[in-house]
């Protein structure tokens, strides 16, 4: 169902070349390409795709999130959508000959390639088969290849054990990415996420430099005397955007004798303060917060 | 204006380097693959520098707004270590028909030996193949004999001359280079190879037609900031503002678009530095004083 789906989002975005490309590509693929050959057809999708947004309609990002809960393509560019359609296209995918090739292939990758790459996991079968590969792409010192496979996807969340899912929200903290795209991340909010993402709020304080605004995404109900003072303390002296993300913080975490003392006057903070209240403070309830989010469109 | 610096290894180069290029208005590089100042050992090393130079390179680049390309090839002088280069060779496609990969190169000769002769040769057919541009390095020693040579050769593997490139050329050489219709490339290196001088008295004698300047920097001696120092010197001494558009811009623009990996429109916009790849201080290219008062000395 996602690869009929992302079929159809890429035909309607491919040039005339470029559908010659994929017409001629599918049937290399079916004749068996891989190796170097599957790599040369990756490689070449740069001539035939640009690094285009794609431009999704609310119709297109409603049928992703039907496709596959926790799944969206609202960040991929064109040459992702066509390079995903290749890997997706391979007779091979439940067999030991794509699992073997699909690791080659990182080996030989560019960023853009690495990012399809890594884009394709979450919709591959028997995705336990990726887990190094997907908790490596953590590893990585460019935010492109980290949030390929850390936002918008059911696939961390999933498969990830503890180590590598807390290391992958408080990666995605450090990076200040926009943490509400973390699919899963309200049912992960465990302990030991709590007080990691304390700790770095406490070495933040020490640096005297200012809070990511994904930190209040990261406060589950635990911890309570330590949550309760960094709400408070850093309360007077929080920007709007921080007050409106902390009032649904506080609910969050359990907070709401806290929550009720706030009373915010602003009209900005308002609707957030009204809706941590009623119980409404899911991490979707962030996403107008991250108005530059520009990867999000 | 903004400037094109189309051979420089920013893989040897710093930070400060690429702060002070964005604000001396250079927009976009070729890195081209060389050699590491010391030999290379094993396949492995090639991979992991080609694989550096599309990905994290790239990436580098990115996050002082400015568009870095490559260009993927087996240098001359380790072509003489004639076991590693053709393992080399067999994964030269691996990484050669990547996006931003725009030319094979640089290439050629170093000493003028038959193992250096047959990599060459090699690397011309698969760019012919793969209708790519060649950028030819010209050797130190024995350059004029070098360079006619590494045309001649070009001509005979059927590349056409309008996708050759021939870099480190001087006044002895550039008559030869151009004739021949390929594009004549300057690298402005202090001590060495040519001065900014020289230079503009070279684009004042032939023109700016097919003349493309660059730095040529690495881990050596050298400038980064050769493009637009010698563009100011041109300006300083009357060379016409056309002429100095076309050799540190649009001819290496034309020259390696034929790739058809530049996006051209892209490239012509003011450099948006991506928020998502940017270091999490967004101001690193503010107060920077670049040094471009002062032409690179002969």
């Amino acid at each position: 169902m996602v690869r009929e789906l992302l079929t159809e989002l890429m035909e309607e975005r491919l040039s005339d070349n470029g559908r010659i490309f994929w017409n001629k590509a599918q049937s290399e693929l079916q004749e068996g390409a891989e190796g170097q050959g599957f790599a040369k057809l990756l490689a070449l999708a740069s001539r035939y795709a640009k690094r285009q947004p794609l431009g999704l309609t609310e119709t297109e990002l409603a049928a992703a999130e039907g496709a596959l809960p926790g799944w969206s393509p609202r960040a991929w560019n064109r040459l992702e959508l066509l390079r995903v359609n290749l890997i997706l296209a391979r007779p091979d995918l439940p067999g030991d000959s794509f699992e073997r090739d699909f690791e080659a292939q990182f080996r030989f990758a560019d960023e853009g390639e690495t990012c399809a790459l890594y884009r394709s996991i979450p919709l591959l079968p028997q995705g336990e088969r990726f887990v190094w590969r997907a908790t490596e792409a953590c590893r990585t010192n460019m935010q492109t290849v980290f949030e390929a496979i850390a936002l918008d996807s059911p696939y961390p969340v999933t498969h990830f054990d503890d180590t590598a899912w807390n290391q992958l929200v408080i990666k995605a903290l450090f990076l200040d990415c926009p943490l509400y795209r973390v699919s899963g991340l309200d049912q992960r909010l465990s302990p030991e996420l709590t007080r990691m993402a304390l700790d770095w709020a406490e070495e933040r304080h020490s640096a005297g430099r200012a809070y990511h605004l994904g930190l209040w995404l990261c406060l589950g109900p635990h911890d309570e005397a330590r949550v309760l003072r960094l709400l408070t303390d850093h309360w007077p002296s929080a920007s709007e955007t921080e007050r409106a993300a902390m009032v649904l913080a506080a609910e969050r975490a359990g907070q709401q004798a806290w929550l009720a003392s706030v009373e915010p006057q602003d009209p900005e903070v308002l609707p957030y303060w009204q809706n941590a209240k009623e119980g409404r403070s899911d991490q979707t309830q962030f996403a107008p917060l991250f108005a530059d989010d520009h990867s999000a469109q | 204006m903004q400037y094109f610096d189309p051979h420089i290894h920013m893989s040897s180069r710093t930070t400060d380097d690429y702060q002070n290029m964005a604000a001396a208005g250079i927009r976009a590089v070729i890195e081209p693959a060389f050699w590491m100042g010391q030999p290379r050992t094993n396949v492995g090393s090639f991979i992991d520098y080609f694989a550096s130079l599309v990905g994290w390179e790239r990436f580098r680049a990115s996050q002082f707004g400015i568009a870095h390309y490559c260009t993927i090839g087996i240098n001359s002088k380790e072509a003489n270590n004639e076991g590693l280069a053709r393992e080399a060779l067999e994964i030269l496609p691996n990484f050669a028909l990547k996006e931003g990969v725009v030319a094979i190169g640089e290439i050629g000769y170093d000493e003028i030996t038959p193992a250096e002769e047959y990599v060459y040769q090699r690397q011309l057919e698969f760019a012919v193949e793969h209708d790519m541009v060649v950028m030819v390095h010209s050797p130190h020693r024995d350059k004029k004999n070098g360079i006619i040579r590494s045309i001649d050769v070009a001509r005979e593997a059927g590349v056409p001359m309008n996708k050759l490139v021939i870099d480190h050329n001087n006044e002895e050489t550039v008559d030869d280079v151009l004739n021949s219709g390929a594009w004549a490339a300057f690298t402005i290196y202090p001590n060495t190879k040519m001065g900014s001088e020289r230079m503009v008295e070279v684009v004042r004698k032939y023109g700016p037609e097919r003349i493309i300047v660059d730095s040529s920097a690495d881990w050596g001696v050298s400038d980064p900031l050769s493009v637009p120092k010698t563009a100011n010197l041109m300006r300083e001494r009357g060379i016409d503002e056309k002429a100095i558009e076309l050799s540190c811009w649009g001819n290496a623009l034309a020259a390696y678009a034929q790739s058809g990996q530049i996006d051209e429109e892209e490239l012509a916009k003011p450099a948006v530095i991506d928020q998502r790849q940017s270091y999490n201080d967004n101001t690193v290219l503010r107060g920077q004083q670049p040094r471009v008062d002062e032409p690179v000395p002969n």
